[in-house]
């Protein structure tokens, strides 16, 4: 039997080596990526249909026009058996024919692939989680099938290593055939989402698709090996469920000199909220980061506790670090409900300065009251900082405009103009001290479904030029005055979602605003005010500011 | 490169002892350039070329109709230690180009293990191969017999070329006959076999003289 892929073990390879070998398994990626829109794209439009109405033998099983008596005997489909006139037959190379239906459908099989990939699945049938989906889906599995080596590799390098190795993007889309079953297809992002041509994700798009990857019946080894790195931008990036934090958490640290490692027992929560308070749900598990490191390597989770506000985990989670590093270090412990069909929600934290602790005496619990901290003191730490310039242009040539007609006024507006200047101080998310930056900008609430403005990315620099101007059109001055304008920046990570570093919130402070469904509370504050102010006071003019870095976009609801 | 702009992937894949020239001849395929440094493929890699293909009937003549082909053309390290690598690979390939230096006997003598090794691990039990004797424009250094290679070719069934990435020479059309190879499969593929040819008026039975070549296993 051919060996399972996943048990390929490519711990022979030196670092360069797995890095020549990943650069061609990315290449691959981009591919297969391609070819995923293009089969996707080829799917949608098939074409011939299967005509749904009753007929009999005396009329075309495709056209429905009534065949003639003669004829009945000879248009039989030899594939499927259908009666077909002789409009609805396409004649194959060997003269023989089928009918249109069922040429469309070898057609689509030989440009899918398809022919291949089934063939192949009759050998290779026994890989590990296929049996799982085949069973329950039966045919519609698309998900393994069409699944190559490279991918299978490519997957396996971040789940395996401890290697900061690149990972392919999430790519999911949910059916729902008729069974209503739900199925997960391997088709990129981008193909799933036309209009978005960009190379990155969003948030958005980064969190739905967690959200769907726990919504789905059959999570697949895929959509763990990324759900781990979503976790800390989907709540860095403020998308989360606050609740009433309340309880505390019981732990230990601890500083072993023989494996040169900090250790953090987590023993108990006790009496934590509700993470879904409507059903009065709380699914919990405690992350912990090493700071100033707020990345994933820096990221530890524990187990999550099913449905119960006192749980018990008893687990170690371990950084391998040398002791003198440790003075400057912090330790972030945060609790979390996690939402299977939800958002997750965030249950509290604490936060202990590693300087002054006496490390030696192993396993002394302590009991900390978990806080909120994390909602309250978005500019608590110090994120960096960007210049930005705005300018509102005014509406032109209103008089002229008025020539063509009423329509043609109100169409005209004013333009808002975003100069992107720079960013000081970005934390470094790459080894090397780097990050590799860009700026997204929204303009809520949304208009159409093109209010986001990217940046190209600025490589391996911490204090990047972007100089770059995002317009958003068609905006009177009197709808300004109730938008918010957000600019986060974030770490353009190639193959994995991308790490946010920073962001701030534009707007007049006052009342709410809509994002998404959601109406949220424009907790704008600062310069992030007056420069929103200025810009709207003094129109066709460049209002600049240097503005400090949010290290969470925490959202507030409004009440 | 990747535009979604073509009618057909088509994923070939090249094996053989290191050394018997499957990076170069490669890239003579795709780029037409002769790299004479030997540089040691790690584990794999892969090359990309657009070509047309020109479906033919089964009797030989074309039928006119043209479709873009994109190929992708898996190099992969001959070196023992990549092994278990290599082979995991084969399973994605369409087609295969078995490759031998045609200045090593040894070369030559281990296409029988690459052969067992397509057979367990590549798509299907008999997939689609073309064995390629490689550097053939070393006339003088030449240790395998065109008459051998040829006789093992025979034996399993699939055609044989003795190309030159030096030169060039019949590298393009080993390649072109595997990707026939795998274009016919396809067809045989999608073509389920007709259960009951329909009593038809004679002009739609045409296609039932032809014999049957090899079946796939679907």
């Amino acid at each position: 039997m051919p060996q399972s892929p996943d048990m390929i073990n490519l711990g022979f390879l030196s670092d360069s080596e797995r890095e020549l070998i990943l650069e061609v398994l990315r290449r691959d990626e981009e591919l297969r990526q391609a070819e995923e829109q293009r089969v996707c794209w080829m799917s949608k439009r098939k074409g011939a249909k299967r005509g749904s109405g009753r007929y009999s033998q005396r009329s075309c099983g495709r056209c429905l026009e009534p065949l003639s008596r003669l004829s009945v005997f000879s248009s039989q489909c030899t594939t499927c058996n259908h009666y077909v006139c002789s409009k609805c037959r396409t004649v194959l190379p060997n003269g023989s024919w089928v009918c249109s239906v069922c040429a469309k459908e070898s057609d689509l099989k030989k440009m899918t692939g398809d022919w291949f990939y089934d063939q192949r699945v009759n050998r290779f049938s026994t890989m590990p989680g296929h049996n799982l989906v085949r069973v329950s889906l039966k045919k519609k599995s698309p998900l393994k099938k069409r699944e190559t080596m490279g991918e299978v590799l490519l997957r396996s390098t971040e789940i395996n290593s401890d290697l900061p190795a690149p990972v392919p993007r999430p790519r999911q889309k949910i059916q729902t055939d008729n069974k209503g079953f739900v199925l997960i297809l391997h088709i990129s992002f981008r193909s799933s989402r036309k209009e978005d041509e960009e190379e990155e994700e969003d948030i958005d798009s980064l969190v739905s698709f967690h959200k769907r990857t726990m919504a789905s019946s059959s999570s697949s080894l895929h959509s763990k090996s990324t759900m781990g790195s979503l976790m800390s931008i989907y709540s860095e990036a403020g998308d989360f469920d606050s609740v009433e934090v309340s309880g505390d958490i019981v732990f230990s640290l601890n500083y072993d000199e023989h494996t040169q490692s900090l250790q953090v027992f987590i023993k108990e929560c006790q009496g934590l909220a509700f993470g879904d308070a409507s059903r009065q749900l709380t699914n919990p598990y405690v992350k912990c980061y090493l700071l100033p490191d707020k990345s994933r390597q820096s990221k530890r989770k524990t187990t999550i506790k099913r449905n119960t506000i006192n749980p018990v985990y008893k687990e170690t989670l371990k950084y391998s670090i040398s002791r003198s590093q440790l003075l400057t270090r912090s330790i972030l412990i945060s609790v979390w409900h996690h939402g299977r069909l939800s958002r997750n929600a965030f249950l509290g934290e604490v936060e202990i300065a590693l300087d002054c602790r006496d490390l030696d005496t192993a396993y002394e619990d302590r009991m900390l009251a978990l806080t909120d901290i994390l909602l309250s003191n978005s500019f608590a730490q110090y994120k960096g900082e960007l210049v930005i310039s705005l300018k509102y242009i005014t509406p032109k040539n209103v008089t002229t405009e008025k020539i063509k007609g009423k329509k043609a006024v109100t169409e005209e507006g004013g333009e808002l103009h975003v100069l992107i200047k720079e960013a000081k101080n970005l934390m470094a998310m790459k080894p090397g001290g780097m990050s590799d930056s860009f700026v997204k900008g929204y303009l809520f609430p949304t208009k159409a479904k093109n209010t986001k403005r990217k940046t190209p990315v600025m490589k391996k620099n911490l204090n990047p030029h972007y100089d770059h101007t995002f317009v958003f059109k068609e905006l009177s001055l009197e709808q300004l005055r109730g938008m918010c304008l957000e600019l986060t920046v974030w770490d353009r990570e190639a193959m994995l979602s991308n790490e946010f570093l920073g962001g701030i919130r534009l707007s007049s402070g006052k009342g709410t605003v809509k994002i998404g469904k959601e109406e949220v509370e424009k907790d704008s504050v600062g310069e992030e005010v007056s420069l929103w102010e200025k810009m709207m006071q003094y129109p066709d003019s460049w209002a600049e500011g240097t503005l400090p870095l949010r290290s969470t976009m925490g959202k507030a609801k409004a009440k | 490169m990747t535009d979604g702009d073509y009618d057909y992937l088509i994923k070939l894949l090249a094996l053989g002892d290191s050394g018997v020239g499957k990076t170069t001849f490669l890239y003579r395929y795709t780029d037409n350039k002769f790299n004479p440094k030997f540089i040691t493929t790690v584990g794999i890699d892969f090359r990309e070329k657009r070509v047309v293909y020109t479906a033919s009937n089964p009797n030989g003549t074309t039928t006119g109709k043209t479709f873009k082909v994109h190929l992708q053309l898996w190099d992969t390290a001959g070196q023992e230690r990549f092994r278990s690598l290599t082979t995991a690979f084969f399973r994605d390939a369409m087609g295969f180009l078995l490759m031998f230096d045609l200045t090593s006997q040894q070369s030559f003598l281990n296409v029988r293990n690459w052969m067992s090794q397509l057979q367990a691990n590549a798509y299907c039990e008999n997939p689609d191969i073309v064995l390629v004797g490689n550097k053939a424009d070393l006339a003088d250094q030449r240790e395998v017999q065109e008459k051998q290679a040829k006789e093992l070719a025979d034996k399993y069934g699939i055609p044989y070329f003795e190309t030159s990435a030096a030169t060039g020479a019949e590298v393009d059309k080993a390649v072109i006959t595997l990707l026939d190879l795998v274009m016919k499969r396809m067809e045989q593929c999608v073509d389920k076999p007709p259960a009951e040819p329909a009593n038809g008026n004679g002009a739609t039975k045409l296609g039932d003289a032809q014999p049957n070549e090899k079946k796939c296993a679907c």
